[in-house]
């Protein structure tokens, strides 16, 4: 009773691929994307014309530094998790919701099929929006002369925001597709437990997904292994689980 | 046998859907009707494994639908629910949800083609689906379900929101399919609609089945119930005594204007003696004899009546 899962996933991931670019949930990855740039554009002017300083403890910082801060605060610890939430979560539980599911569930294809190639596509359109949306603010805010010895920095960053893209994104895919309405429990996770978590001693911490993609903490073994954890979660789940659509 | 089922039951919660349904649906048509609520789309679900059954069993040819996605290569289903990918065209969807059944992109736009053509409709292909009619969102709804050339056909209320042509052609091309060998169950609350297409019926309500069979066995069990018939005749006085007069096929009369309304236990010896009654002239010319358990109706009614 086993489907094939490679062609069967290349189809849906085709599929959703078209799906995500009219996704209701697209304007705020639009806006969540070009943000960042339009903030960097604004302070590295503002910075350029002398019209604002910026200071922590008396010492002048740089535009390298405000850089550096806006990876870790703006795009790991919001940007990455929220669009893992908003964007995981529908993957499945929209279909459910606009009915549409029976459509897919009724073709010759395993329902595993089904999160995978949704989850793929997600992650390649997340990765194709965010990845250069975080090289712009790069080349806007940190100085043509200072870029060199900071590219293997740079292209760490992308890694990691990869990795937390595909991270959150596989936890919350598992969320939705295991709960009825999975958004505001994924930012209660996200804004309320892991934020919590990671300023608490103790052990709680490694019960985040931010802990593990924090520069000191990083360990890229980790990020993979709940990745693929929860997609294969999520693709056993679905396979047992009956989604009842309200008439 | 298609589909058989064996005491097979299905819960929402405390709620039933369906309890305790044993059936077996042979090749060709077969009409699953009931009111609303009465478990057709409950029964359909569990047939095309999209529910999984509480209780009991289903087995789709021979095999279990839950968990059996290879099934679905012989299936196809047209669900009721208006639900739809809005964005996209009918051909781009038709489209799409054949390359699910493995076919590669000429031979999905082929037969998406084909099945929009099928349900008139090849020539709005390409209108995004969002501004397609009600009866139009039916027929693409149809289309999908009909792409891959499934053996096996289930549609729940197919023929809803359809404008009289198109329902016409519509059960045309359902009784085409069936003709060609493709099995159907098609589920309706409007009796006329499942009349117009088969005399396999299988009526369901408060999620059991009630009756099965064709339509003549669904009227023979009714032959146990009264059957009422309104006469319109010259003397309704008089036929109403040659009728009590006559023997034990006629349990109840009263007049309703001009009118005698019998209600007989028996109703092939009470028509065959109703027409000599006629013919003799006794009571006078009897103008209009019509009975509402004429009309499929009118038989689920009385098998649905608590």
């Amino acid at each position: 009773m086993t489907a094939p899962l490679f062609g069967p996933t290349r189809r849906v991931f085709e599929l959703a691929l078209g799906e995500m670019l009219w996704a209701r949930r697209t304007a705020f990855m639009a806006l969540a994307a070009g943000a960042p740039i339009l903030i960097a554009v604004m302070t590295r002017l503002a910075l350029v014309n002398g019209s604002a300083v910026l200071t922590v403890n008396g010492s002048r910082i740089g535009t390298q530094a405000i850089f550096e801060t806006a990876v870790s605060l703006l795009y790991l610890r919001f940007i990455v998790p929220a669009l893992g939430a908003f964007y995981g979560t529908s993957l499945i539980a929209d279909e459910v919701e606009d009915k549409t599911i029976t459509y897919l569930f009724t073709r010759p294809i395993a329902r595993g099929a089904i999160v995978l190639g949704k989850y793929l596509a997600y992650l390649l359109c997340v990765v194709a929006i965010v990845l250069p949306s975080l090289a712009l603010v790069f080349l806007i805010m940190v100085p043509f002369a200072n870029m060199g010895p900071l590219f293997g920095k740079v292209l760490t960053d992308l890694g990691v925001i990869a990795l937390g893209l595909a991270a959150y994104g596989a936890v919350f895919l598992w969320a939705g597709v295991s709960f009825r309405r999975p958004l505001v429990g994924g930012l209660v996770f996200v804004f309320g437990w892991e934020q919590l978590a990671l300023v608490l001693p103790g052990y709680l911490r490694y019960l985040t997904i931010a802990h593990y993609l924090q520069a000191a903490t990083s360990s890229v073994t980790s990020v993979i292994l709940i990745t693929i954890a929860a997609v294969v979660l999520a693709m056993r789940t679905i396979e047992r689980r009956e989604y009842v659509l309200e008439q | 046998m298609i589909v058989a089922t064996e005491h097979l039951s299905k819960w929402y919660g405390h709620v039933s859907g369906l309890n305790d349904v044993t059936v077996s649906l042979p090749a060709g048509i077969t009409g699953l009707l009931g009111p609303n609520g009465a478990g057709k789309s409950t029964f359909m679900k569990v047939v095309t494994g999209q529910l999984r059954p509480s209780t009991g069993s289903v087995r789709v040819f021979g095999e279990p639908i839950w968990g059996n996605p290879s099934q679905y290569r012989r299936l196809g289903f047209c669900p009721e629910q208006d639900a739809f990918y809005e964005h996209m065209t009918g051909l781009e969807w038709v489209e799409a949800l054949a390359l699910l059944h493995g076919m590669d992109h000429g031979s999905a736009s082929a037969a998406a083609r084909r099945a929009l053509d099928a349900v008139d409709l090849l020539d709005v292909a390409g209108r995004k689906i969002g501004a397609y009619s009600k009866g139009m969102r039916q027929r693409v709804k149809l289309a999908q379900a009909i792409v891959h050339d499934p053996e096996l056909l289930i549609l729940d209320e197919p023929l809803s929101g359809m404008d009289p042509i198109m329902r016409r052609r519509t059960i045309r091309l359902i009784k085409d399919r069936a003709r060609a060998g493709t099995s159907v169950i098609v589920s309706s609350h409007i009796l006329h609609e499942i009349e117009a297409m088969t005399a396999n019926i299988l009526l369901m309500h408060n999620g059991r089945v009630v009756a099965e069979g064709n339509v003549h066995q669904i009227r023979g069990l009714i032959d146990a119930h009264p059957h009422r018939v309104s006469i319109r005749a010259e003397q309704p006085r008089a036929l109403a005594q040659q009728l009590l007069a006559g023997g034990d096929d006629v349990s109840s009369v009263r007049f309703d204007g001009d009118a005698v309304i019998v209600e007989t236990p028996r109703p092939d010896s009470f028509y065959a003696r109703l027409t000599e009654i006629a013919a003799s002239g006794d009571a006078g010319a009897v103008d209009e004899v019509t009975s509402p358990d004429d009309n499929l109706q009118a038989v689920f009614s009385y098998l649905v009546k608590p």
